[in-house]
């Protein structure tokens, strides 16, 4: 009796849920009892659920997961996959909150936020844009944010990546041009955040998806603000020569990996050959890939620890990298 | 032409941009042990406070309230560096000091706009000593005002 409430009160009756469930998902997929959840903690709300918000209902289906470096994915239960009851297409809800907390990168620890309202500023900022996550806000029950995102079916850069060809030197030939171009798009998006005056704020290869549907890289989870200090987009910047770096070795080459691999390659590394902050990945790639072009390598020596002067700003980045593409395609 | 308007016109201008670091101190003493006590030099003291984004903070009050805690320190600390100044044989009229708030413009450009409005001949800054990886993801204001300041001197004070 409860229950039927429950839904009544959402403005769909148990049955007409039952109904459109069925229409969704396999029948044997079909839950036995529709159970409509408060929207106000995500905590409640679990797999087979059903959310109402502005009016729709979801059906709820995983948590998000979020993972890299080999460990295994850590779900993130305020990230919940959804399906649109209405229309069938599946959706990303997500509870927002704010949450200040030091990150730290090496050596360096600074002030990070998870913001709810920069999230909103910058979903309103791209509006439209296909290098972007898509998405709305509407209220939960209680009155609080809640995002409802696009769901980008498609591979991340990262798995991308490390799918292309059987030799490095294979790879670098037939798919890197293109997989350059690509970074290259990503960066203008970042380069267009920031000429509004924005930071992306978590630059990582796991936060690119490539779209099945438009072919195109979009970037996603850009509700994190950094505190800056004399450099505003610093750490932007440092996200984007580690991708840079990640695209172009066909993952991370750490001296590790060397050590076991070419042991020749690691014994010609000096200490400025290495990533400026990540000590044991490798930034100077053409004394492990001597075909990769000394234009493309003076980019990637920015990132190292070797670097003496820095990129500042995407558009000294991106002129770089034009002359790159420029060479490879020639 | 009035005396006062005749000094101005004929003094070197030198701006000291200051934080609460050491690095800036040492600035500031450089220029009290270098110029103090020789006629013909007026300063100005700058401190620019960072920008407080409305990411940080819980709402509108508590940003005003911690941007008047950050201007009320520096002016405690420039009113200080200014009585350095003085007791270095600058006379009083010719120690001036401006607190402002950072905004999306980076540090180096709010310095430089102040530099141009004050016609300040030389600006001075401490040194900060940053590892490789902080210069990078941090930035350093000493880099940034050497390469995008003109017709104005740069002091950097190791």
């Amino acid at each position: 009796m409860r229950q039927r409430s429950a839904a009544a009160a959402t403005g769909f009756s148990e049955k007409e849920l039952r109904r459109l469930i069925r229409k969704r998902v396999p029948r044997d997929r079909v839950p036995l009892r529709i159970n409509v959840k408060d929207t106000s903690d995500f905590s409640r709300v679990d797999y087979d659920d059903v959310v109402v918000l502005a009016g729709v209902p979801y059906l709820v289906r995983n948590n998000e997961r979020e993972g890299r470096f080999g460990i295994e994915d850590e779900p993130k239960f305020w990230v919940k996959r959804a399906i649109n009851l209405l229309t069938g297409e599946v959706r990303i809800l997500k509870w927002v909150f704010r949450e200040l907390f030091n990150a730290r990168i090496g050596s360096l620890v600074f002030e990070c936020v998870r913001s709810p309202q920069k999230e909103a500023r910058i979903l309103e900022l791209v509006r439209g844009r296909a290098d972007f996550m898509q998405g709305e806000t509407v209220s939960d029950s209680s009155g609080s944010p809640l995002r409802i995102l696009d769901y980008i079916r498609g591979r991340t850069l990262s798995e991308i990546t490390l799918s292309f060809g059987s030799s490095h030197e294979e790879f670098f030939s037939a798919r890197y041009p293109a997989l350059l171009s690509e970074f290259i798009q990503a960066v203008e998006a970042i380069r267009f955040l920031h000429e509004n005056g924005e930071k992306h704020g978590d630059i990582r290869r796991d936060h690119l998806i490539k779209d099945d549907l438009t072919g195109q890289y979009r970037w996603i989870d850009f509700d994190y603000n950094y505190r800056h200090s004399v450099s505003r987009f610093g750490y932007d910047l440092f996200g984007l020569g580690n991708v840079l770096l990640f695209i172009t070795g066909r993952g991370d080459v750490t001296t590790q990996r060397l050590l076991h691999d070419a042991p020749d390659a690691l014994a010609r590394l000096s200490e400025d050959d290495v990533n400026i902050v990540f000590k044991n990945r490798v930034a100077n790639l053409a004394k492990v890939y001597p075909y990769i072009p000394e234009a493309l390598n003076r980019v990637l020596m920015h990132f190292s620890q070797g670097a003496t002067v820095y990129y500042e700003t995407t558009e000294e980045l991106l002129d770089d990298l034009g002359e790159v593409r420029g060479r490879l395609n020639a | 032409m009035s005396a006062e308007t005749n000094d101005r016109m004929k003094d070197k201008h030198v701006l000291i941009a200051v934080d609460e670091s050491e690095n800036a101190k040492r600035a500031m003493l450089y220029v009290a042990d270098f110029l103090g006590g020789f006629p013909g030099f007026r300063a100005t003291l700058l401190s620019v406070i960072p920008e407080p984004e409305a990411d940080f903070f819980e709402n509108e009050e508590a940003r005003k309230a911690w941007t008047r805690e950050q201007l009320d320190s520096a002016n405690r600390m420039l009113e200080n560096y200014r009585q350095v100044l003085i007791q270095s044989g600058f006379p009083p009229e010719k120690v001036r000091s401006r607190s402002c708030v950072g905004d999306a413009k980076s540090l180096s450009e709010i310095i430089l706009e102040v530099q141009c409005e004050m016609s300040c001949c030389t600006v001075v800054v401490g040194r900060g000593h940053k590892t490789k990886s902080e210069e990078f993801i941090l930035g350093s204001l000493s880099s940034q005002l050497v390469h995008q300041a003109k017709n104005c001197a740069v002091w950097v004070v190791e």
